[in-house]
């Protein structure tokens, strides 16, 4: 084993060989980072809710339907993360809520480093809750914490029955479950209720609901959730 | 993520005025999705034209790690049987006394340490 125990030479004659122990985790700086956002969050008054899921499972339907739930009770804001363009974002801000799109360029997933950038182009005091939709991904977000309060992850029946037990650790991060798009239920020949026990296996702490984000269905119950 | 190693290690390198690293030991954890043969590769290419350039890289895997604060317990996930998909599914329940637990190991891509040539 390499003598990680070896106290560092301070000085070195030429051509020595120093073994310098680091112990840097590159991933703790994007916690960090999650860590001041959450605070700048709280010290401000703003509760954030991290909504991630695969591409297309209805994250933005979501939003937008909590957003038209619950803009007369909470003042809202809407952070929407994509690679390019910024239609997502159009789409919510056409409910009458601020909305900032974050754009990654190549990067899948947001960084607490690109949502700490936006929370600086909005005025904190004006806001009470804001929604950071991710790009859509079932993988990457799971090691990105962004510093919110709770993180909610879609998932629609078309993507099949297996979607849950092949993304275990994206669901352990999971507050809240929506399982989207169930009145497609019977046309994938996919049950809900199955999918909600892998999810209830895998995270019990995690709260599961059905929702049809397209009429609305169940988002009541996703906002009770997440106590809002 | 690999091109963040090699800063990491090219800034250390520089502050100790190194002539050239011989050897980086990372610990990546295995709940990060990073991939082994990715970050190799990368690695390769990234360092060409650094002193970092024929470097050794050896990458420790470190096995995802659970810690129940009921009973105590700290080590693997429990894995559950699916009946349907007879896949192994990896829970955060104790496999001691089945409360939630919280992961504590298994999601770093640390730096351990670097040999470098003054």
């Amino acid at each position: 084993m390499i003598a990680s125990k070896r106290k560092e030479v301070v000085k070195a004659e030429e051509g020595e060989i120093y073994d310098v122990e680091l112990s840097e985790d590159l991933l703790k700086a994007n916690q960090r980072l999650a860590e001041e956002n959450k605070r700048f969050l709280q010290r401000n008054g703003v509760r954030a809710i991290d909504v991630m899921g695969a591409i297309g499972s209805g994250k933005t339907s979501l939003i937008e339907k909590l957003v038209k739930l619950l803009k007369t009770k909470y003042r809202i804001a809407v952070f929407k993360g994509d690679l390019t363009t910024t239609i997502d974002a159009e789409l919510i801000a056409r409910h009458g809520v601020e909305t900032v799109a974050i754009n990654t360029g190549k990067e899948c997933h947001l960084d607490a480093n690109l949502v700490g950038k936006a929370l600086q182009k909005l005025d904190l005091g004006n806001i009470d809750l804001l929604f950071i939709e991710n790009v859509g991904n079932l993988i990457c977000p799971a090691e990105f914490p962004l510093g919110s309060d709770k993180r909610v992850v879609v998932v629609s029946v078309t993507e099949g029955p297996y979607m849950v037990v092949k993304h275990p650790f994206i669901f352990m991060e999971a507050d809240v479950v929506a399982i989207n798009k169930k009145d497609l239920a019977k046309a994938m020949s996919v049950d809900v209720k199955k999918l909600e026990k892998d999810v209830k296996t895998i995270n019990p702490k995690t709260m599961v609901v059905a929702t049809n984000c397209r009429t609305g269905e169940g988002v009541d119950d996703v906002a009770e959730a997440l106590g809002l | 993520m690999t091109s963040q190693i090699v800063q990491s290690v090219l800034a250390e390198a520089e502050k100790r005025k190194a002539k050239k690293v011989t050897e980086v030991h990372l610990v990546i954890g295995k709940l990060t999705f990073l991939g082994l043969e990715q970050v190799r590769f990368a690695y390769e290419v990234l360092t060409k034209g650094t002193i970092l350039e024929g470097s050794r890289l050896i990458i420790e895997e470190q096995e995802g790690t659970v810690k129940c604060n009921h009973c105590g317990y700290e080590g693997g996930f429990k894995y559950e049987d699916d009946p349907m998909y007879h896949v192994p599914v990896p829970t955060l329940k104790c496999p001691q006394c089945g409360s939630v637990v919280n992961i504590v190991a298994g999601k770093e891509c640390t730096i351990k340490s670097i040999k470098m040539m003054v």
